[in-house]
């Protein structure tokens, strides 16, 4: 279970923020606002890009507040930028992995792919992908982390109503069945409705249980 | 605190390594100097009248300089942006950042030759009108029209990538709204591309500050002196180097007080151009009229001159000047010299570009004071060269060479590549640093959570996207150290000249035929390599965006 | 065999170890087209020792350096100086007494420098091109009241010797009224640059009606380009001289070959290269005499120079007093 206890953050001695959160594994937890509010410090705070002022992030009982963020049990999935154009499919998956292409890697993009439903896709460039595919590739690069907490900021704002549609049910999918904890940064409340078990709203700095 | 700045490390010590190098050597020149003079050293026993005087037109001249380049360099870089079809347009663009970087001395003969007293215009216009301007380039106007020139055209390509880069929706908004073209400028254009302007600016007006051969050859009057004389003066005709150091130190505090005030600017990070460069606006037919008038009287400004370096240079008899061992020599120390100094200087900006960016994101080190005051040495160092004198600089090198023994010619190699490699940096940081904040903004949170560092990050989300600025930055410092003349008067003898050094020397002694076949060859080498080189570092297309 | 291994060694040694005489002069002087090859050739042939020049932008430059280096300096003999800057150089300390004997000079005032060896002169004056300008000025007053657009380019006295040489002939027609006059001449100056080569560079794009420059420049284009239009201006007043001189160092280990070098500056061989490599009048009469071309040069009728002791005094003052004359 992720724990968020009285996370404070001060910025610029004007704003400050202080939130607590609770998520389950194989849970959901929505997050809403309007932008200004402070969603992404929130998420920057969880994910380790920003160190708090005080107040605590356990994991399981575990303490993350003071790991760097490529050591938290932790995957992103951006709203933007997600991939690198000029490099294929695969090497985006397996970036920061390894370097080399060992055959058990290519193994395992290849089922991963195939749980995105993007088979056959590993050796395309990013660059060829519409913006669906990209998030769907982004997310099956978190997946094959295999970490228990997912972050998403926004992922899906971009795209069209179909393909959000679509990948909201693949998260939905995805986090009851690898049993992880799933946190949705999101303006659309419709989002929040359709596959959040709980949700938060942000409001000057501090979040309620909607 | 120390375990941010502990985390990164890797990014941080080599910048603040070479900063710190850089630092060093220019304390090391002034305890040099120090140690050379005998009398007690005031900063304020230089401020004596003349000095003032001096120091107040010089002031007054950067001033004026930079605000016609700036203004010059804005419409041009505007007319550019929107006329993204001109007729041979990159071509323009390219001889258009040239002219920062050949020799300052074949410049002005280039634009003596059309603008001077007996130049083409006033040729054509007694022809046409029995109208001649007489001296006109002489004088405060002179210094004003060559700064300008030589600055505008630098302002305008650095401008033009902010233009370039404005999201083009923002154009589309502004139409839809009915915007004017005035007002598109003011409410979209202008914010787009202040940053980028006032830091060019604040290059360009140290560079006009430190100018020296354009206002001795154009100023025609002491009075149009600027403080590099007055140091001339103290170092070579009264050998007193303690007065030398005061004004040098004058010129210092200039130049610190620039380098706040410009490091206080936000950096823009828009600065990566986007692919597709047609901005979907297409302005009243008056507008567009102004635009190609601008593009095509800057394009004849900026490039008679160089036709005119042509004209005088083409009747010399190059067999004669290539088969002279001098001019051999001279062109391979110069090709060698520029060779290194271009290379290290490349590294020693990414260096200082990757550990000056951590002070600038806030998720990367929080804002501190020591944060502030370590950004302000790596600005610093990298400005070093426009804020301390070249004579001064030389006679330190030269000092230094007297007090640690060295083989044969180590010094004046030392002397050249050092001061060089100072000479670029302020240009090649202006041009690269933007870039990498953005990188780091687009791609920090990607790389820090897949864990994405040293190697691979460099491979896959560095150098992709900077490829082409290090390109420019790599023929930018190669033709820089090429017509440089500062630091090498006390070193060059036979044994080790230079390609400019050897020009002066043709042009002293009658030789102008030869001169001008010579300052030719230099013209054509360094328009092939700013033309060619970023050539090969073209990226494949996706890397702009 | 190790006796044959040791002469070997000594004949190798005195193959290699000939002994090296350096000079230290302005660039022009040792340039591949200057005076100075061939001189080496003439002196090394002569003396069986090796030559050596080095380059610096200017005399007073290469005099600089020397005083930088200090007791280091490898330099036997600084050449380029002359009789105003002679002073400043004097000053220093750093310069031996000469051995040789001046009285075979034929000079156009008589040499009694126990340091300093003269070695060319030349006289300062305007050039211009006859093709253009019909009624040259034939002293400062007609200069200054030529016509409005009449246009000269001078040297910075701060900064070169011709410079300098133009600010003490001024001052030594006008005295006291030498910054009236240069207040009145201010106008008819179109720039003021750093070295002579700016100054006749621009000259020769055709930017002036006059540059300063030497009674001898003429010669250049008549030898070298076949040109007979440039000529001088002749005051009738006298034009002031400028004496090139050099002197030996007293940190030198080579005074010997110094010596040496200093008396050969007034040998014919010597007198023969100067004309047409350094462009002025060799310090001493030759059997070969001057090339013809040197004949049509203008002659001043009076020679007007400074003593050096008073430009050294005074230096500081006239260029203030040139400053103040010509500040807007």
């Amino acid at each position: 279970m992720l724990k968020i206890d009285k996370l404070i953050y001060n910025y610029k001695n004007e704003n400050e923020y202080n939130f607590s959160l609770d998520a389950k594994r194989g849970e959901i937890v929505g997050i809403i606002g309007a932008s200004g509010n402070g969603k992404s410090t929130l998420l920057d705070l969880i994910a380790g890009f920003l160190k708090p002022t005080s107040g605590t992030i356990t994991f399981d009982g575990k303490n993350l507040s003071n790991l760097p963020p490529e050591k938290r049990p932790i995957t992103i999935l951006f709203q933007n930028y997600n991939l690198f154009e000029h490099l294929s499919v695969k090497r985006n998956i397996l970036l920061g992995i390894n370097d080399s292409s060992k055959k058990s890697d290519l193994q395992k993009v290849r089922q991963i792919l195939e749980e995105v439903g993007l088979n056959g896709f590993e050796d395309k460039k990013a660059l060829t992908l519409s913006g669906g595919q990209q998030q769907r590739v982004s997310l099956a690069r978190s997946l094959l982390r295999d970490k228990p907490i997912l972050l998403l900021d926004e992922p899906f704002s971009g795209l069209d109503f179909d393909t959000r549609v679509h990948m909201l049910e693949l998260v939905q999918n995805i986090t009851k069945t690898k049993d992880i904890c799933t946190l949705m940064v999101t303006h659309e409340i419709d989002d929040c409705k359709k596959i959040a078990d709980k949700s938060y709203e942000v409001k000057n700095g501090k979040l309620t249980l909607l | 605190m120390l375990k941010e700045y502990w985390r990164f490390k890797g990014s941080l010590i080599p910048g603040l390594f070479v900063s710190f190098a850089l630092l060093t050597l220019a304390v090391l020149l002034f305890l040099t100097l120090f140690g050379a003079t005998d009398a007690n050293t005031t900063i304020f026993g230089a401020l004596n009248q003349r000095v003032i005087g001096l120091l107040k037109f010089t002031l007054f001249q950067a001033t004026l300089s930079t605000l016609f380049s700036a203004l010059l360099g804005t419409l041009l870089a505007w007319s550019l942006a929107h006329q993204p079809r001109f007729f041979s347009r990159s071509l323009l663009i390219a001889l258009f950042s040239s002219s920062l970087v050949l020799p300052t001395i074949i410049v002005v003969f280039g634009l003596i030759t059309i603008l001077g007293r007996n130049g083409w215009l006033n040729h054509l216009s007694n022809y046409l009108f029995h109208h001649s301007f007489e001296g006109f380039l002489y004088g405060l106007s002179g210094i004003l029209i060559a700064h300008t020139y030589l600055n505008a055209s630098f302002a305008a390509r650095g401008l033009l990538h902010s233009f370039e880069s404005i999201p083009k929706e923002r154009y589309k908004l502004a139409k839809s709204l009915g915007f004017s073209t005035f007002k598109r400028f003011v409410i979209i254009e202008f914010p787009a591309i202040k940053s980028t302007l006032f830091s060019i600016s604040s290059t360009i007006f140290l560079l006009c500050f430190t100018s020296f051969a354009i206002v001795l050859i154009l100023g025609g009057n002491p009075s149009y002196n600027t403080l590099e004389v007055a140091i001339y003066e103290a170092v070579k005709l009264d050998f007193n180097i303690s007065f030398a150091l005061e004004l040098a130190f004058v010129q210092l505090s200039i130049s610190v007080i620039l380098v706040i005030f410009s490091s206080s600017l936000k950096t823009s990070v828009s600065n990566i151009k986007m692919q597709e460069s047609v901005i979907p606006w297409r302005d009243a037919f008056g507008v567009r009229v102004l635009q190609k008038i601008t593009i095509f009287i800057s394009g004849l400004f900026f490039i008679l001159p160089l036709v005119a370096i042509f004209h005088d240079g083409i009747t010399a008899d190059f067999t004669h000047i290539i088969k002279s061992v001098v001019f051999i020599k001279s062109f391979s120390t110069s090709i060698i010299i520029a060779s290194i100094s271009s290379v290290i200087t490349v590294f020693f900006t990414l260096f200082l570009a990757n550990s000056k960016r951590n002070f600038a994101l806030y998720y990367r080190i929080p804002k501190s004071g020591i944060g502030k005051l370590l950004a302000f040495l790596i600005s610093f160092s990298g400005t070093l060269y426009l804020a301390i004198p070249s004579l001064v600089l030389g006679l330190g090198f030269f000092l230094l060479s007297q007090r640690f023994f060295a083989p044969a010619n180590f010094w004046a190699t030392f002397a050249l590549l050092s001061a060089n490699i100072l000479m670029s940096l302020p240009f090649s940081l202006s041009v690269l640093y933007p870039s990498m904040l953005k990188t780091a903004k687009r791609y920090d949170k990607l790389c820090f959570s897949l864990g994405i560092s040293g190697y691979e990050r460099w491979k896959y989300c560095e150098w992709p996207y900077l490829k082409e600025s290090i390109g420019y930055v790599l023929a930018l410092s190669f033709c820089l150290s090429l017509g440089d003349l500062g630091v090498i008067s006390l070193f060059g003898n036979q044994d080790f000249s230079t390609l400019p050094w050897y020009l002066y020397g043709l042009m002293g002694s009658y030789r102008n035929s030869d001169a001008s076949g010579v300052a030719l060859i230099l013209l054509v080498l360094v328009l092939s390599i700013f033309i060619f080189v970023p050539k090969l570092f073209k990226g494949d297309g996706f890397a702009k965006n | 065999m190790l006796k044959i291994l040791l002469s070997l060694g000594l004949l190798m040694g005195s193959l290699f170890a000939k002994e090296t005489l350096t000079i230290y002069t302005y660039d022009s002087f040792a340039a591949s087209w200057g005076p100075a090859p061939l001189i080496k050739k003439a002196f090394e042939k002569k003396y069986d020792c090796k030559l050596k020049f080095v380059a610096t932008d200017s005399a007073i430059g290469a005099f600089r350096k020397v005083q930088l280096e200090g007791k280091n300096t490898k330099a036997d003999i600084v050449l380029g100086l002359d009789t105003n800057t002679a002073e400043l150089a004097r000053k220093s300390g750093l310069f031996a007494k000469h051995h040789t004997d001046t009285s075979k000079l034929s000079l156009p005032i008589k040499w009694n420098d126990d340091t300093f060896v003269p070695f060319d002169y030349s006289y300062f004056a305007f050039v211009y091109d006859s093709n253009k300008l019909k009624n040259a000025p034939t002293s400062f007053d007609e200069l200054a009241n030529m016509p409005k657009n009449f246009k000269i380019i001078i040297e910075d006295p701060r900064s070169s010797t011709p410079g300098l040489g133009l600010l003490l002939w001024v001052k030594a027609t006008y005295g006291n009224k030498a910054g009236a006059y240069w207040k009145k001449l201010a106008p008819h100056i179109l720039t003021i640059t750093k070295g002579w080569s700016e100054a006749y560079n621009l000259f020769l794009k055709g930017e002036a009606d006059m540059v300063l420059s030497y009674t001898t420049s003429p010669a250049y284009h008549i030898i070298e380009e076949k040109k007979y239009n440039y000529k001088t201006a002749n005051f009738k007043a006298g034009h002031y001289a400028q004496i090139e001189i050099a002197g030996m160092l007293k940190s030198s280990k080579h005074k010997d070959l110094a010596n040496k070098f200093l008396n050969f500056m007034l040998s014919d061989e010597f007198a023969n290269i100067i004309p047409t490599t350094n462009w002025s009048y060799p310090v001493v009469k030759t059997k070969k005499g001057l090339p013809k071309a040197f004949s049509l040069l203008y002659v001043p009728s009076k020679m007007i120079l400074m003593n050096g002791k008073t430009v050294e005094k005074n230096r500081k003052a006239y260029i203030n007093e040139w400053l103040k004359a010509l500040a807007r």
